[in-house]
């Protein structure tokens, strides 16, 4: 997000998800879109049966790149050599559009210089990619106006994550493919008020609105209007936080989120939390992070509160009380309200809608929203600046938000942890279909065990071959920071050398084993690369119940046939 | 995504594949990328495909039940044999006929199903030396003068009509095919050169022609000797099709149980293409997998595509989107048979053949008469002349089907009715592909209407209501009717007859539905008694 | 400036925009044409025969839903002909549907059953026994088939393959036997399913219905009272309704089904997955924190109460500023939480502690 503000001045999908479907060129990348974002990769799926051409770049085949014209199976970390190449080809072949770099761009010749030295031959040693392909997908993505480009995780959660995401912006750039329908820089948000959250101020650098703290003017305006002092200095970011915790940081505030769970290298924040001198945790479950609270407030889910969340695309849309939180649960925001009455504040909240349109009257982008306008008329999406604005579908129109986009070169810089000859295999993680994050939510549904009932590490059939490792057998994955015992999947889907698991399963905890090391500008940690080692255990107790995958080398169910009077395809050899 | 080219081929790889197994449909997902799901779909649509562990098939058909079809099912299952009931296998002329794996065996006595004990391969029948047959055909004499398609003529391989049409330019051609006044035999009799014209005007220029030789309709087997014997005149009709209409590719589809009558065309064409008679033009054939429907065009268009075999709704008619969406002709056998004959002697000639219509018209006719077979005699003869060239009845008449299942029933007064498009419509019947089934008064009516219910209960493709409910429902009414009849007690059974049928007449898409009544309304207009 | 197109319905003169078909055109205009293999979603099928309509020129009645309007088309969609047509069509639907009538549905609503009444079908036909397929061994946790109520309209096919694009369930086998199948009839678990439950929605009949509230014997939806609210898991935002029996959980309420509003209304557009329709178990599932809880002097949680569990946290947080600063107290919102909420905590870290320490986990 700091990179789309620091390129575009505003962080959010320049886009919106009803044009995808109209899309006729879709880039996607480190985004395994239908199983975090199923009902967005619907309408990719429906652009594509339009006759739109898709293009994937990731490491493993996911459900998209069956749908894929082209999928670019990149080494894991490599995207600043992919990125680069394919602006090395649009500078070179001259595909750029020079009258939108000229009037609405600055930077460009620092790019154009950088990206010299990223020829498609030299990218295809780096990342595996055929130079053609990168070519071919740099032209096509060069040459369509209605081209987007959507990414999540895979692009972001890296060391050198906001050169990812500098990379791509300066694709964006160079083509022009901003301010109009169905084209853009889409990243595309997992939780379900990501947006929201930071549109709301809840980070370290921004108030509400995406206003600087250490803007005097901004922070004279909410001295004003909240009638206290604020510090001018930007806080630490979450990642920097579990850093201190127990050092600098001796108490914490915890809401909604189970940080020993969904932060990387807990270990190290386990010890840190043991030198904390109090915590306060407000949430529906007791989690985790629950064994190092002081206090614990129990909260109402979404379904017992008023509000609203903010989606992707940038749309205020209302959360209803539908039903009453059991027991003596309450909205965190009445907690919220009574807890800093205690601690000194004046608030007097009546209702949610209240809150909102205190937060709207300092923030402009937001002005034009409030809850009783999206009772009238639906969800709006910001920028709204007065309520007889209609709302804005896509971002940039007749001009960039910030005045001129910025070009920012970036080089590549290679994962902080690669394979060695201890640790030879490279591990991402990522989410699946069935639940969702830390799980605390899917995992007491009970239809989700049905179908992914155990923590799984996907490996690839020559990998687990060396190793002897067969379908459902129990192994051990080891990293530098840690182990932890899960079944093996013996996957179609993922490369060689390269294995993936999902991060849901609290018996598993995949960040355990991932690197902490914090991106330089976000601090988002590198969840996505670190080295590896899978070994197969010697007990192996029978499964619980699983099932495998579809994408399985074994597919499940029974009936197998091996052989059909048919020549056999090449497709029977996965992934190699 | 997998091509237009994997789909087309996964109906074969399932034959291939002996037929849907478990784990075949995921197997061949596997290989040609087309969904599981879609394949599993598709093989359960296909009788020859979804039931792999039958071996042998026994024609239930109405002639085949008149030659005692029910005693032989029944023989073969005794002996031992996975046996199963089948709908019409397009040999109603040698009844009762028999379906092992893709081969017609033609009137079967029950000693030699009996002596074959639990060994299909060891079934034999004396009408079928070395498992290959060919039916009664006529008039005898080869007269080309009189006869478009002349079944026991010499075979042609010059390619004459072919460098004629091309000489003449398509413009002629469409004019002497307009001329000639031929309507398709494929049942609907719709004018050819519309068709033509039609296809020939589209601005998108990749066209197909399709030789529909799925033939399925009970009481007619025409196409079949068209195919075994006059090969030739079938592959230079498409031909002179192709380069008229501007198409390079031409597919035939041939029903899956025609293993014998494919032989022939194949050869045909092999034939040609070795003299390199009609250049640029590429013939492929595709075999059907057990669905009648399939001969409806557009189902059998989705069949080629390699889908489940449903009609597709018109408009858009095929000659503007047939085929992958693109302009499509497609033509009966006897249809196409035809152009050979119209083109080298023109369309007038053709025309004046006929009687009431247009040209001659190869008749089949089936039931109680003395040599069933298929006659090329002109068109708008009538029953009794055509029964005479057949060798007359073997019974007193009843009843007559002019025009298959679909025809319904006339009772033995319109034996002076012209067998021609327009009178037989008249009478609430149609000529449809003229396979005339003979009816004796031995035969109880109900007890025909049923037959042919249950055909269309079978045959119905389930995807419009009125056809997929409504062909059950009055095949459930009349069982229940005659149960009533036969337990002596009247009933209400046929109350919702008349509703049902105006239903199914005006709510269902194709004419499988359209007219899958009318055996029972005909029966009940003209033979009430037998449901009394 | 071309001219706009019209055509006439029943007499009325109605612009149209080239590509509309007759039914979008009659719904735009705000006249009712039946359907029941309509899904606005999807591709014409013309299968279930409800909207046929009668177009001057045209000997037979065709299918509005399927039926491109041209200039001057002349539809009539109400006359004695389709008055008989809806009526014996709805009388075969009836037939061939297990008996029942609007208001006896035990899930969702029956549009057979609605349709039926609307036209006055006849109700006396006889019945015929079912005889499609279903898959009663489906140990999958979600969806249920059942193949009585199945009408083949194939809008849940459709949908899975040309909306989802898992196409995981298939027309299968022919005739009146045609029902809806899996690869190999297995469970829906072991398929490219997943399990997004579009096909329920589509469904007009509920022969594809949710599981867990016919197991648990829930109210039919009729009973139900309907929330509009967003989804809480990832950020597409997707609007839904909860289905709330008003009288569950003791009078607390208890949702017990969630369905999508209709296409074309939201971002969604009547789309939910696995997650949004079915994972809501959470809401009531006996791991709730229902109490608040702090640590006593023996190091356990214990139940407090709210006074006391707030004042509790108030006198923490603020003992830890006191002892070692403002900035030693880190604040951790949540990307789960509302705006407001999360409002709330960056206010509450910056105006009543004076820190900058606020984050949440979300910094992409």
């Amino acid at each position: 997000m700091a990179g789309l503000v620091t390129t575009f001045g505003a962080g959010a999908m320049t886009n919106s998800i009803g044009e995808i479907r109209d899309a006729d060129f879709l880039f996607v990348i480190g985004s395994n879109t239908t199983e975090a974002h199923p009902i967005i990769a619907m309408e990719m799926k429906r652009a594509v049966k339009r006759g739109a051409t898709l293009v994937v770049a990731d490491p493993r085949s996911i459900w998209l790149t069956s749908m894929a014209e082209r999928h670019l199976k990149l080494r894991p970390g490599t995207d600043i050599w992919l990125l680069n190449a394919m602006a090395n080809v649009i500078v070179t072949e001259e595909l750029y559009d020079e009258d939108f770099v000229a009037h609405n761009t600055e930077g460009f010749e620092a790019v154009a210089e950088t990206v010299r030295a990223y020829t498609p031959e030299a990218a295809e040693q780096v990342t595996g990619v055929p130079a053609e392909e990168i070519r071919a997908t740099a032209r096509q993505y060069a040459t369509t106006r209605k081209a987007g480009i959507y990414y999540t995780l895979g692009i972001t959660e890296h060391s050198h994550g906001t050169d990812n995401v500098y990379a791509l912006a300066n694709l964006v750039l160079m083509t022009g493919h901003l301010g109009h329908a169905s084209c853009g820089m889409n990243p595309l948000r997992g939780q379900n008020n990501v947006q929201g959250a930071n549109d709301a101020g809840a980070t370290p650098v921004f108030l509400p609105g995406y206003q600087r703290v250490d803007d005097p003017a901004v922070l004279a305006k909410y001295q004003a209007s909240w009638g206290v002092e604020l510090d001018p200095t930007p806080g630490l970011n979450l990642n920097e936080m579990m850093k201190v915790a127990g050092t600098q940081l001796k108490g914490f505030f915890v809401m909604g989120e189970d940080i020993l769970l969904s932060e990387p290298n807990v270990a190290h924040l386990e010890e840190g939390l043991n030198g904390i001198e109090f915590l306060v945790l407000q949430d529906i479950f007791l989690n985790e992070t629950a064994r190092f609270a002081d206090v614990i407030l129990p909260a109402a889910c979404f379904a017992e509160k008023d509000g609203v969340f903010t989606n992707s695309e940038r749309r205020v849309q209302r959360v209803r009380k539908g039903v009453e939180p059991p027991g003596e649960a309450r909205a965190d925001w009445e907690i919220l309200q009574d807890l800093a009455r205690l601690c000194g504040a004046d608030w007097d909240y009546g209702d949610p809608a209240e809150i909102y349109a205190e937060m709207v009257k300092d923030a402009p982008k937001f002005a034009g929203i409030s809850h009783a306008r999206i009772e009238r008329e639906g969800g709006i999406q910001w920028p709204c600046a007065s309520p007889d604005e209609p709302g804005t579908t896509f971002l940039h129109e007749g001009g960039i938000l910030r005045g001129k986009g910025l070009f920012t070169p970036v080089d590549y810089r290679p994962s902080m942890e690669l394979e060695d000859s201890e640790y030879p295999l490279l591990l991402s993680t990522g989410r699946t279909l069935y639940h969702y994050n830390s799980a605390t939510q899917t995992r007491r549904e009970q239809g989700a065990g049905f179908k992914q009932p155990e923590a799984y590490v996907e490996l690839h059939p020559k990998d687990a071959g060396r190793r002897g490792i067969a379908d459902g057998d129990l192994v051990e994955l080891l990293t530098r920071r840690g182990n932890l015992r899960c079944r093996a999947l013996i996957s179609r889907q993922v490369r060689r050398g390269c294995i993936w698991m999902p991060f849901h399963f609290a018996e598993a905890r995949a960040n355990l084993l991932t690197n902490d090391v914090g991106d330089a500008v976000t601090g988002t940690a590198e969840y996505k690369v670190c080295a590896a080692e899978v070994k197969r255990l010697s007990e192996q107790p029978a499964p619980v119940a699983f099932r495998g995958s579809y994408y399985a080398v074994e597919g499940p169910g029974p009936g197998k046939v091996d052989e059909l009077p048919m020549a056999p395809v090449s497709a029977a050899d996965p992934g190699d | 995504m997998p091509s237009q080219e994997d789909r087309a081929r996964v109906p074969e790889a399932l034959e291939a594949a002996g037929g849907l197994r478990p784990g075949v449909a995921r197997a061949l997902a596997r290989q040609t990328g087309v969904p599981e799901a879609e394949i599993y779909g598709v093989g359960s649509f296909f009788h020859l495909l979804s039931e792999p562990e039958v071996e042998v098939r026994v024609c239930q058909g109405l002639s085949c039940r008149l030659a005692g079809a029910e005693a032989l099912l029944e023989a073969a299952r005794e002996s031992g044999l996975k046996a199963e009931g089948c709908q019409c296998l397009a040999a109603c002329d040698q009844p009762p006929a028999l379906l092992r794996r893709r081969r017609v065996l033609p009137a079967l006595r029950l000693d030699e199903v009996r002596g074959a004990g639990a060994d299909p391969g060891a079934i034999r029948a004396a009408a079928a030396p070395d498992d290959v047959w060919a039916g009664q055909v006529g008039p005898e004499a080869d007269d080309p003068e009189h006869l478009a398609i002349n079944l026991l003529g010499p075979l042609d391989w010059s390619g004459a009509a072919f460098a004629r049409a091309a000489s003449m330019g398509a413009a002629a051609v469409f004019d002497g095919l307009e001329r000639s006044g031929l309507q398709g035999r494929g049942g609907a009799g719709f004018p050819a050169h519309i068709k033509w014209r039609g296809v020939a005007s589209q601005a998108e220029t990749e066209r197909y022609v399709i030789l529909n030789a799925d033939e399925g309709e009970p009481g007619t087997f025409k196409d079949r000797e068209v195919l075994l014997r006059r090969p030739d005149r079938v592959v230079e009709g498409l031909a002179i099709a192709a380069a008229a209409v501007g198409a390079t590719q031409v597919y035939c589809y041939l029903r899956g149980e025609f293993e014998i009558p494919w032989q022939a065309l194949e050869g045909a064409i092999t034939r040609f293409d070795a003299e390199g008679r009609f250049p640029g033009i590429a013939f492929h054939l595709h075999a059907g997998q057990g669905a009648y429907i399939c001969g409806e065009e557009t189902a059998l268009m989705e069949a080629l595509e390699g889908g489940r075999g449903m009609p597709r709704l018109k408009p858009p008619f095929p000659t503007e989107k047939g085929l992958w969406g693109k302009p499509t002709l497609i033509h009966n056998v006897e249809t196409i048979a035809c152009l050979p004959g119209i083109v080298l002697r023109g369309g007038d000639w053709f025309r004046e053949l006929g009687r009431t219509g247009a040209g001659t018209k190869l008749y089949c006719v089936s039931g109680h008469v003395a040599r069933p077979g298929v006659y090329e005699l002109p068109l708008g003869v009538t029953l009794d002349e055509l029964v005479e060239t057949a060798g007359g009845y073997t019974g007193r008449l009843q009843a007559f089907s002019p025009g298959g299942a679909s025809s319904g029933f006339l009772p033995a007064d319109k034996r002076d009715v012209p067998l021609d498009f327009k009178a037989l419509a008249a009478e609430g019947s149609m000529l449809g592909s003229a396979g005339v089934v003979v009816l004796d008064e031995s035969v109880d009516m109900a007890w025909a209407v049923a037959q042919q219910l249950r055909f269309f209960e079978a045959e119905s493709c389930g995807q419009c209501a009125p056809c997929r409910i409504g062909t059950r429902f009055l095949r459930e009414r009349l069982d229940a009717h005659r149960a009533a009849v036969a337990g002596a007690g009247r009933g209400e059974a046929l109350a919702q007859v008349a509703e049902v049928a105006w239903q199914m007449n005006e709510g269902s898409i194709c004419g499988l539905g359209q007219a899958a009544a009318l055996p029972l309304t005909s029966a009940l207009e003209h033979f009430p008694d037998a449901f009394a | 400036m071309t001219q706009p197109q019209t055509l006439t319905l029943n007499g009325r003169e109605l612009a149209f925009a080239p590509g509309e078909t007759v039914l979008e055109v009659a719904q735009r205009a705000g006249s009712f044409i039946p359907t029941l293999c309509h899904d606005p979603r999807l591709a014409p099928a013309g299968a279930c025969r409800t909207c046929l309509v009668e177009i001057e020129g045209w000997r037979r009645m065709a299918p509005a839903c399927a039926t491109p309007a041209t200039a001057g088309m002349a539809i009539t969609s109400e006359s004695g002909r389709i008055d008989r047509h809806r009526k014996s069509l709805m009388a075969l639907y009836l037939a061939d549907h297990p008996e029942g009538f609007v208001g006896s549905e035990l899930g969702a609503p029956d549009q057979v059953y609605q349709l039926a009444e609307r036209y006055a079908a006849p109700t006396d036909w006889p019945r015929m026994d079912n005889i499609r397929a279903g898959r009663p061994l489906d140990e999958n946790p979600y969806i249920l088939f059942d193949a009585t109520k199945c009408i083949a309209c194939a809008r849940c096919t459709r949908y899975c393959d040309e909306v989802e694009a898992v196409t995981a369930i298939t027309l299968a086998g022919r005739g009146s036997q045609t029902t809806i199948a899996t690869v190999d009839n297995l469970s829906l678990l072991d398929t490219t399913c997943e399990m997004c439950g579009g096909c329920i929605d589509t469904c007009p009949t509920g022969a594809m219905a949710e599981k867990i509230p016919l197991l648990t014997a829930a109210r039919p939806e009729r009973e139900l009272t309907k929330v509009r609210t967003t989804c809480n898991y990832c950020g597409v935002g997707c609007q839904m309704d909860l289905n709330i029996d008003p009288e569950g959980n003791g009078g607390r309420g208890k949702v017990v089904k969630i369905t999508s509003p209709a296409p074309g209304t939201t971002t969604n557009d009547g789309n939910l997955c696995v997650k949004g329709r079915f994972a809501y178990d959470f809401i009531d599932h006996e791991d709730r924190l229902t109490t608040p809880l702090v640590r006593g002097a023996d190091g356990q949680l214990q139940p407090a109460s709210w006074s006391e569990a707030l004042q509790r946290a108030a006198e923490g947080l603020l003992g830890v500023a006191e002892r070692h600063g403002k900035d030693a107290l880190g604040f951790i919102s949540s990307s789960r939480c509302t705006v407001e909420e999360n409002y709330l905590v960056q206010k509450m870290a910056r105006a009543v502690f004076g820190t900058n320490h606020v984050h949440q986990c979300a910094a992409t």
